[in-house]
């Protein structure tokens, strides 16, 4: 049972370890994303050089960045800055996990930041995604 | 769809255009009460005048920009850093932009890198940062 609490500069702790639950990509999750973000590549839905449909490379970015979910009340924030390596394909299919850590908090200007460091694996542990972003925190 | 191979340092990227609707948010984030991003009335109580697209939202169109000139060669390779300096809001319009800064060879083949960033209907910067991937 997880215990929730709400996201405070103060409650955060770094080095603090975050891991999702394993997210199935379905040809609807490619094809809605296809949608949002108005990219209708062929490799999304036939051929590619990778030997069939592929993901935009973006797909599963939101399960990185919501890692904090899984244990706060977040009440609001912005994204600040993201990194991504791109090692792998994402296809439907899989199903992908995203762990993370906690590596720097810091306050500049009046405004709280946090900074994590992600992976996204599929289930037989490879590495499709890693990279880090950086958070601003809004207070409630 | 064609890749191109012949890549030169200064080299202006095609543009992207992206009419940011609430219902693309909407459907890049889930719609959710007390979201900044689909929820009008959370979004005006946090001081901002409408719904926010998420910054992630642009590293999007920055992969769909490396995907078209690299190919494979982002989708498995790539790397992106980029920092989101102002808000995108619902009923933007942004322009993706990218200027070839280096092509330099590597252990796995030959690394492009470009300067790449996202522009509103103001030509205000609305992320920026550099995106690479590897020439097939």
């Amino acid at each position: 049972m997880t215990e929730f609490k709400p996201l405070t500069y103060e409650a955060l702790t770094v080095g603090e370890e975050f891991v999702s639950d394993a997210y199935l990509v379905t040809p609807e999750d490619v094809d809605t994303y296809a949608f949002a973000v108005d990219d209708h590549h062929p490799w999304f839905f036939g051929p590619s050089p990778f030997g069939g449909p592929v993901a935009h490379p973006t797909l599963v970015a939101n399960q990185a960045l919501r890692l904090r979910h899984s244990r706060y009340v977040v009440h609001a924030g912005l994204h600040a800055k993201m990194q991504f390596e791109f090692l792998e394909p994402i296809r439907a299919g899989m199903r992908v996990r995203s762990r993370g850590r906690v590596v720097d908090k810091y306050e500049r200007r009046g405004k709280q930041y946090m900074v994590t460091e992600f992976v996204t694996e599929d289930d037989a542990g490879t590495t499709l995604v890693r990279g880090q972003f950086t958070q601003m925190l809004i207070p409630a | 769809m064609a890749i191109a191979h012949d890549i030169a340092v200064g080299q202006e990227l095609p543009p992207l255009e992206k009419d940011l609707t609430q219902r693309h948010i909407d459907a890049y984030s889930g719609v959710r009460t007390r979201s900044i991003h689909t929820d009008e009335a959370w979004a005006r109580q946090k001081g901002f005048r409408t719904t926010l697209a998420q910054g992630m939202m642009s590293t999007a169109y920055v992969s769909e920009m490396m995907t078209r000139l690299l190919g494979a060669g982002f989708i498995k390779g790539g790397t992106m850093a980029v920092a989101f300096v102002k808000p995108v809001y619902a009923g933007d319009r942004l322009t993706v932009r990218g200027v070839v800064k280096e092509v330099r060879p590597e252990k796995d083949g030959t690394r492009v890198v470009v300067e790449v960033w996202c522009e509103n209907q103001h030509r205000q910067k609305t992320a920026v940062g550099s995106a690479s991937g590897l020439l097939a």
